[in-house]
């Protein structure tokens, strides 16, 4: 179910409940209301039947006729007060103890019509009327109290009605809440650590977590992206390789013009001289020549060994003869921009198990940044050595260039992060990234702004029994 | 007549060797450097009617060693070869008053005529 519905339908709940407490406290107030109106009345009534038994109590001492004649006004007053407020009785004590009360008081009038009759009072009619009177009075007191007690009794319990539903609605929004809230956050966590996998190079999916709410259509998407990142991955290497080759090409034409117009040269001479060189020169001549070429070849060579679109082929190689491969494509870029470059290889350094091509690849790119980044007559360092642990090659390129901003350094690894401006396409050290990860091995930059970078590349070793594993 | 002397700085040494055979042959006296620093240490013992210098270099280069000759010694005349035939570059080295610019590759022929082009006028 969605979690818009689940959130709507927990809310309906709720309302139910608040609308129900509602209702039940209104018919509530309703019913103390009219026992109150009620309780009003009696107590009206209560004064009067009071006073007649006042009256009575006259008439038994003073033998006053006058006395009878009050009570008689006041029961056709308490009469007529009873008819009028029927409506309003009825509801609070129903009709049977109406009646009741309506014939109690009928009796009494008729004991007292009795009397007002008799020249005299005997004992028979006093005892008679005192007992009508206390008839009257007390069931008149015991529905008072009656009523009395229940209006306390519907308040008490509406109170205590109320506090329940309050906890009652409290328990339930929070419950509710808790476990819808607990399964976003679930999911979110799951959507979390894949993007953060993915950020990583990991081209992951969630697995085992299907939800048929937004969530599951979130994971769902991030899914079919995983999974096509995971096949451009190769198309961006392939692509970023073309961007360094382009950059190379042009440095490189300018390498190859030495050794042409070294060739070019000797030929000029040796035309030119042909008659006055000895037979050793002219064999020398030649020897330079194809020294030339072979210099000319190589440099090809790497520049076509770099270009080839390859899948993943790791070899055991020795890290130092490839950092000089990779020199001899970018030695010419370092030149031109007249940086310094000071190369420290160790020697005797353990074999690693690396894809060639992509090693090259990445130090292009480094090499590359740190010569875009440097100024004329600034400094770069490659080197490499054994790492600390003793199972590891580290190897560094360290330049004097401008720096990288501490608020960018935790994002020079991301796809598409540049601060080169137009001429970055924020995939190099990304894909550099991925290659080296690959590689099972680490990437790590170091950066102080105005001073200069430092990249360190960190490779496990070569160990015979892994080349099954990574193979 | 006292032969001409003329100075060729490339860190190429086969630049070096094969000007030096053939200018050589002109009757010029050739001096080769690999670097720029031991050729203007040269400079300040005799005297060179013309430098012929390669443009990029390690340490001090080209344009810089033009800019030394053309300050300490006005009437050296400089010709300037390079792999790195740019019209930037170019322009700079023409700035600085510089005789010829050749780009690699250099045809010894061309090279031979501005250099008696540039001996004609001292």
């Amino acid at each position: 179910m969605k979690i818009e519905n689940k959130l709507i339908i927990s809310n309906i709940i709720n309302g139910a409940f608040i609308i129900l407490i509602g209702f039940f406290a209104f018919q509530n107030m309703n019913l103390v209301l009219t026992k109150l109106r009620f309780v009003e009345i009696a107590d009206d009534l209560n004064a009067s039947f009071l006073e007649m038994r006042l009256s009575e109590k006259n008439y038994f001492l003073y033998q006053d006729k006058s006395a009878l004649a009050e009570i008689r006004d006041k029961i056709s007053y308490t009469m007529k007060t009873l008819d009028a407020a029927k409506k309003d009785i009825i509801p609070a004590i129903g009709e049977t103890d109406l009646n009741k009360l309506q014939s109690y008081l009928q009796s009494y009038s008729y004991v007292i019509a009795e009397t007002v009759k008799v020249p005299r009072l005997n004992a028979e009619l006093e005892a008679k009327i005192r007992a009508a009177g206390k008839k009257l009075k007390e069931f008149s007191d015991s529905i008072t109290r009656l009523e009395r007690k229940r209006v306390n009794d519907i308040i008490l319990s509406s109170k205590s009605i109320l506090v329940f539903s309050f906890w009652a609605i409290l328990a339930s929004a929070l419950i509710i809440s808790h476990f819808i809230s607990q399964k976003i956050v679930r999911s979110l966590r799951e959507i979390e650590k894949l993007t953060k996998s993915i950020s990583e190079g990991n081209f992951n999916r969630i697995e085992g977590f299907r939800t048929r709410d937004e969530l599951g259509s979130v994971i769902t998407a991030i899914n079919s992206m995983s999974e096509e990142l995971a096949h451009r991955e190769e198309q961006i290497i392939q692509s970023k390789k073309l961007a360094s080759l382009g950059i190379l090409t042009a440095g490189v034409a300018h390498e190859i013009t030495n050794p042409l117009n070294n060739i070019s040269m000797i030929a000029q001479t040796y035309e030119e001289l042909y008659a006055k060189l000895s037979e050793k020169d002219r064999i020398e001549f030649m020897g330079k020549v194809d020294a030339e070429t072979e210099r000319i070849r190589k440099i090809v060579k790497n520049l076509l060994d770099f270009s080839k679109p390859k899948d993943a082929n790791p070899k055991e190689e020795d890290i130092n003869a490839v950092i000089q491969k990779t020199l001899t494509l970018v030695q010419n870029m370092i030149d031109v921009s007249n940086i310094e470059t000071t190369v420290k290889l160790e020697t005797g350094l353990p074999h690693l198990y690396i894809d060639e091509h992509q090693i090259q690849q990445v130090l292009v790119n480094l090499v590359t940044n740190a010569v875009q980044a440097t100024p004329a007559g600034g400094k770069l360092f490659i080197a490499s050595r054994i790492g600390k642990d003793g199972d590891s090659v580290d190897i560094t390129v360290m330049d004097t260039g401008k720096g990288i901003s501490p608020e960018f350094l935790p994002h020079i690894f991301d796809p598409f992060f540049t601060t080169k401006g137009d001429g970055g396409t924020g995939l190099g050290l990304s894909v550099s990234y991925g290659i080296i990860k690959n590689h099972n091995g680490e990437i790590r930059v170091d950066s102080k702004t105005g001073v200069g970078t430092t990249f360190t590349i960190e490779l496990p070793c070569y160990h015979q029994s892994e080349e099954k594993n990574n193979g | 007549m006292d032969k001409y002397s003329i100075m060729v700085i490339d860190d190429e040494k086969i630049v070096g060797d094969m000007a030096k055979m053939s200018l050589e042959q002109e009757g010029y006296d050739v001096e080769t450097f690999l670097n720029a620093e031991p050729a203007l240490a040269r400079l300040k013992e005799k005297k060179f009617q013309v430098v012929v210098t390669d443009y990029k270099m390690k340490g001090i280069d080209g344009m810089e060693v033009l800019r030394i000759v053309k300050k300490e010694y006005p009437a050296t005349t400089v010709i300037m070869i390079t792999a790195f035939a740019n019209l930037d570059a170019a322009i700079e080295a023409l700035r600085g008053d510089v005789h010829d610019f050749f780009p690699k590759p250099v045809k010894i022929k061309e090279l031979k005529e501005s250099i008696r082009r540039a001996l004609d006028k001292v």
